[in-house]
């Protein structure tokens, strides 16, 4: 089975450095915003594709699950891309 | 489809072009992929403006994301000509793209710009070329290159035959990109619905196991993920199979 345990504590001051970081990530990759929304979803993302704009554009908070959702997206797709 | 099989039209440089609709209609309908029609685009166009004595060689060129996403060309000829400009990264082809207008070299011999390339195209006999930029209208940028063994191997009536002919051709391939950009999104959003059924399950049952909340049952799915440098996907799957030792989860929807 795979690890248990609780996610540790949440730090809210980072959100916004995640944010940029996450924003800047997006200029990087080069991905387009609906191709990511589509696989952001396919792993269970939960916000809509306006809000995940609006979230790249460090204009939106979303949720720190959510984040963590669509930082795995943009590895991932980086990934297949590379293969 | 031959190169040159279109010998009726040799060289008639007529800019009314009124078969060429038709002709695109069908290479739209007939293409698979981006590919197939730039394929086939090629040749139509290299058999359009060969003569007996001077064959013409073209390729196209689409560039998507700042990428060259397709290279197509009417032989091989052109193909090696296209890869040889992409090596260099500058040429005819991408300044005529940069300044959105037809650019004829009459006389590589006498050219001096874009000179590594110009010595390596004319080492394969090209004399004279031709790069006509397609307006995409933003969906992407294309160009379409024609290669002539010839010094002035296009007089101003293929010119204007060539500009109308990619006038024809843009429309043709934004269409072509259209389809394909929405059967791709389709594809995608399938992928996404089975991936996120799998997800799903293996969250319901991490939260069962742990009797935790579904934030945290993903935060230990995309942690072992991580950690273990593993697809979501995978893990997800992977949890399944350990409880019901199912593997193949599918997802049912109408299309």
């Amino acid at each position: 089975m795979y690890p248990l345990g609780p996610d540790g504590p949440e730090q809210p001051d980072r959100e916004a450095e995640e944010r940029k970081g996450a924003a800047r990530r997006f200029r990087e990759t080069d991905l387009p915003l609906d191709k990511l929304w589509t696989y952001y979803y396919g792993i269970g993302g939960e916000i809509d594709e306006v809000s995940l704009d609006a979230y790249l554009h460090e204009a939106l908070d979303i949720p720190a699950a959510q984040v963590n959702l669509i930082a795995t997206a943009m590895t991932e797709m980086t990934e297949e891309d590379t293969e | 489809m031959t190169a040159y099989g279109h010998s009726t039209s040799f060289g008639s440089g007529q800019h009314e072009l009124p078969d060429v609709d038709m002709r695109l209609q069908e290479l739209v309908l007939d293409s698979r992929d981006i590919a197939e029609f730039l394929t086939d685009l090629s040749v139509v166009a290299a058999s359009r403006f060969s003569t007996p004595g001077n064959p013409v060689h073209c390729g196209v060129t689409v560039i998507r994301h700042k990428r060259p996403e397709a290279v197509a060309s009417s032989d091989a000829e052109a193909h090696s000509l296209d890869e040889l400009r992409n090596g260099f990264g500058d040429g005819p082809c991408l300044t005529a793209l940069r300044s959105k207008a037809p650019l004829l070299v009459p006389d590589l011999a006498r050219e001096c710009r874009w000179q590594d390339y110009v010595q390596a195209a004319v080492a394969r006999g090209v004399s004279s070329i031709l790069a006509v930029p397609m307006d995409l209208a933003g969906e992407a940028e294309a160009v379409l290159n024609l290669y002539s063994g010839r010094v002035n191997g296009f007089s101003a009536h293929d010119l204007a035959t060539a500009e109308a002919f990619t006038g024809h051709a843009a429309g043709s391939l934004k269409l072509v990109l259209r389809i394909t950009q929405l059967s791709e999104a389709r594809n995608d959003l399938a992928l996404a619905l089975t991936s996120r059924t799998i997800i799903d399950m293996a969250v319901g049952a991490i939260m069962a196991q742990n009797r935790c909340t579904r934030d945290t049952a993903f935060g230990i799915l995309t942690k072992a993920s991580s950690t273990r440098n593993v697809k979501l996907r995978e893990v997800a799957a992977a949890v399944i199979a350990s409880i019901s030792g199912e593997k193949e989860i599918d997802t049912y929807f109408d299309e």
